[in-house]
């Protein structure tokens, strides 16, 4: 298929997934800040954007506002009362600068899904197209926030679903995958590594109710709850929570099955291009998954949880730019030389 | 209740719908039956479904002006433009003679050139003109078929003829709004249809397959022909109907950078290396196709790609250089060129017009310019047109003395009242003056999109039926012939 078509519906698969986590994290800590257990809202906030990895471009964001409001005070009666920061709401659902809000990643999914029209079918852009249309127009209101995460996981289900159910099983459906399931690695193993190393309790509060309640906060993120209840009969325990969410095969959105189903549709994706285009990104991937099956919850605990997720994000890293350099940018054959 | 069709006060030209006295035209019985029964209010509560679920489709367009991301739906009307059997059949038969004479045109002036020499058309006109390609002199393209796709754009004129007010033979655009607005108008006003006597549009892009199956270059299989679509991109207005018709046939859409020449051959970037494309419809203009022949900083292009044409390795749909028929001015001897290629008279004619290219019209332009609308044919948008009856003495002298200075540079046509149909304003019907652009698709022979794209004018004192200008558009159904023994099938007007 066209090279820059799979390329696109990669990154829709990508998009669609990271604006479900988003979603799922930005509910979770709304909950958690309402409830006020897991120390303050700006708290809970604080690790979704670690999570993200966005501390930096929240902090310049807020510093833009700062300087616009101190501009505008010069000019005009400050107005009292008014607040100069950015909420991290603002930032992380509604800023149409930062590339990863939640509005930014649908609108950029929903362009994608133009551009790549021809390979979906009517249902699926017509989802992708209400969930950016509901998103673009939802209130910024605290008190409706939760209503626009459930509207965005529920639609982004349901185009998963249409996916599955509609959309022929081409090439084109199989990139949309290895985006998706490239995306959900990731996102999960920054859910973990974020709980070990922003919101680690001082050591005395290790296994008492703070400690534990954040763990349920990372398993719902992750809509790993109800899950982990059927499958561990236990307290939710850190060991508990790692051993699900990196090694448990069985559960559709940990690293092992993540991992795995990156393969399966990567293989599936390439069956027809060149050994050459596609050795690079199946080596990492192999070894990946390699890394999964020869470690447990207690031995990456005890040698180090967050380097093992550092090696692993690389390899995800090393993966994507793979697939950039070898598969949808390559220079093609017979322009350089080789034939064609 | 107030039924919709009370108090409708028909406009100063034909009424589509209406006959003088307010009698209902037969083609629009059924439906007026239907829709009587509805008062305002039921109008506007359908036309919120319909304008919902065209949003939800993505079958917008993007208002630069305004803030980033706002789109629009082209207004779309619940009330269609209907036209009987017999004639549609006319009009059909018209529609395939007009592009078949253009077509055989185009292969003359690129080839032997015969109307020049036999005084059909002044020499200069075709050969000075800028979208002429001398670079496609001595080249005939597969089926001597340059004109794939044309889209001919007619009014119903005060006398109640339909006439042709232009063609279009280079990239034609509309057709995906003709498929879209069927399906919104089945999903939201079923109960408006005639039972099964609409022609349906659904089946558009199966003859665009077909038709590129036909002028594939010679040598690729008939089941092996790789077509795609090709697109300016994203950003162009008209990016979701190239998108539409790459998913209605099922062929991919791809961009200049897309594309590779390789040894006078053309390929497509693929995820599995390169693949060997056959047929291009594209649309993009002529000048950015190809940087290496046309203007050389065109990033919209694939380099090479006139050399893989002109050596017969790759079909481009429509070809390149037809723009040279679908001008203002030559529009004026397309009646001649039917007479002169086919031997048979227009079955649709011309809207009279004069063009300083000839003695007699430039004659009758300088006498008659009081009672005229002048245009210089190398503007667009409406820019530097006088109308004759509503200019003062003093412009219509200075005129008269520009055409005389360069008369090729004008064409003027008389003042046009044409018809309307009703529209709901927001608070009623209304009469609403609109054009028609029928599609025709030719490979082995023509085929004409039963119906076309009806577009219609912002308010009920416009002319201007572009969507640009705010106007908006409506089904069209042609209907078919009704089961012998009922009510006699009858002309629109």
């Amino acid at each position: 298929m066209l090279a820059r078509t799979a390329e696109n519906l990669y990154w829709l698969g990508r998009y669609l997934e990271r604006a479900d986590n988003v979603a799922r994290l930005a509910d979770v800590n709304l909950a958690a800040s309402t409830e006020q257990i897991a120390g303050t809202a700006a708290d809970a906030w604080e690790a979704v954007i670690a999570t993200l990895g966005a501390q930096e471009a929240y902090e310049a964001a807020q510093a833009q506002v700062q300087s616009q409001q101190g501009q505008h005070q010069q000019q005009a009666v400050a107005l009292s009362g008014s607040s100069a920061v950015l909420s991290p709401a603002e930032f992380l659902i509604f800023s149409p600068q930062y590339p990863n809000s939640l509005v930014s990643t649908i609108g950029r999914a929903r362009s994608l899904a133009r551009e790549s029209r021809e390979y979906l079918s009517r249902e699926v852009f017509e989802e992708i197209n209400r969930l950016y249309l509901s998103t673009a127009r939802a209130s910024t209101q605290q008190q409706a926030l939760p209503a626009l995460y459930a509207n965005v996981k529920r639609s982004v289900a349901a185009i998963l679903g249409m996916f599955d159910n509609t959309v022929v099983l081409t090439e084109g459906r199989e990139w949309f995958r290895v985006g998706l399931f490239l995306e959900r690695a990731d996102m999960t193993a920054r859910i973990i590594d974020t709980k070990y190393f922003v919101l680690l309790p001082s050591l005395h509060d290790v296994g008492g109710p703070i400690d534990r309640y954040q763990w349920m906060a990372v398993l719902r993120s992750a809509s790993a709850l109800e899950a982990f209840r059927k499958e561990h009969r236990g307290p939710v325990t850190g060991r508990r929570v790692v051993s699900m969410l990196m090694f448990d095969r069985n559960f559709p959105r940990s690293l092992a099955f993540s991992v795995a189903a990156l393969r399966r549709h990567f293989e599936r994706a390439t069956a027809e291009t060149p050994d050459r285009r596609v050795v690079r990104a199946a080596r990492e991937a192999a070894l990946i998954e390699l890394d999964l099956r020869s470690a447990n919850a207690d031995n990456v605990v005890s040698s180090g949880l967050h380097e093992f997720l550092d090696e692993y994000e690389a390899r995800l890293n090393a993966i994507d730019l793979a697939l950039q350099e070898d598969i949808f940018r390559a220079r093609p054959a017979g322009t350089d030389g080789e034939p064609i | 209740m107030t039924s919709l069709f009370e108090g409708y006060e028909p406009g100063p030209g034909p009424d589509e719908m209406f006959a003088p006295g307010g009698v209902v035209r037969p083609a629009y019985r059924s439906f007026v039956d239907q829709m009587g029964r509805w008062d305002a209010e039921t109008y506007v509560h359908r036309q919120d479904i319909a304008d919902i679920e065209t949003m939800n489709g993505g079958i917008t367009f993007t208002v630069y002006s305004d803030d980033a991301g706002t789109e629009r739906i082209f207004p779309f009307s619940l009330v269609p433009r209907i036209i009987a059997p017999s004639e549609w059949r006319r009009l059909e038969a018209g529609l395939q003679q007009r592009v078949t004479a253009l077509n055989r045109f185009l292969t003359d002036i690129y080839s032997e050139q015969r109307c020049i020499r036999d005084g059909v058309v002044p020499a200069e006109l075709v050969l000075d003109h800028p979208a002429y390609r001398s670079r496609m002199r001595g080249f005939t393209p597969p089926l001597g078929v340059y004109a794939h796709i044309a889209g001919i754009d007619l009014i119903r004129d005060s006398d109640g003829v339909f006439k042709v007010l232009e063609d279009n033979l280079r990239t034609p655009s509309g057709v995906s709004y003709v498929i879209e607005n069927r399906r919104t108008m089945l999903n939201t006003v079923p109960d408006l249809f005639p039972a099964a006597r609409v022609e349906p549009v659904d089946d558009y892009a199966e003859h665009l397959s077909e038709m590129a199956i036909a002028v594939r270059p010679d040598g690729v299989p008939a089941d092996q022909v790789r077509t795609v679509i090709l697109t300016p991109g994203a950003y162009n207005s008209a990016y979701f109907e190239h998108s539409f018709l790459a998913r209605q046939m099922g062929v991919e859409l791809v961009e200049g950078r897309d594309l590779v020449v390789d040894n006078n051959r053309v390929y497509l970037r693929a995820t599995s290396g390169l693949e060997r494309v056959d047929v291009i419809y594209r649309r993009v203009d002529d000048d950015f196709l190809d940087p290496l022949e046309f203007k050389p900083d065109s990033m919209l292009g694939v380099a090479g790609l006139v050399g893989a044409y002109v050596a017969g390795n790759v079909t481009i749909v429509n070809a390149i250089g037809t723009g040279v028929a679908d001008d203002k001015t030559t529009y004026r001897f397309v009646p001649e060129l039917i007479r002169y290629y086919l031997g048979e008279e227009p079955i649709i004619p011309n809207v009279d017009t004069y063009t300083g290219w000839r003695e007699d019209d430039l004659e009758y332009m300088l006498e008659h310019l009081h009672e005229l609308v002048l245009k210089p044919t190398d503007g667009s948008g409406g820019y530097g047109i006088i109308v004759g009856p509503q200019a003062s003495k003093e412009t219509l002298d200075a005129a008269r003395l520009r055409v005389r200075e360069e008369p090729r540079k004008w064409i003027a046509q008389p003042t046009l009242e044409f018809s309307t149909i009703p529209s709901f304003n927001g608070e009623r019907l209304e009469p609403r003056r609109a054009d028609l652009r029928p599609f025709i698709v030719t490979g082995e022979s023509s085929w004409v999109l039963p119906g076309g794209l009806t577009r219609v004018a912002a308010t009920r004192e416009s002319y201007i039926v572009n969507s640009s200008q705010g106007g908006g558009s409506k089904d069209t159904w042609v209907l078919r012939a009704e089961p012998p023994g009922t009510d006699a099938e009858a002309g629109g007007a």
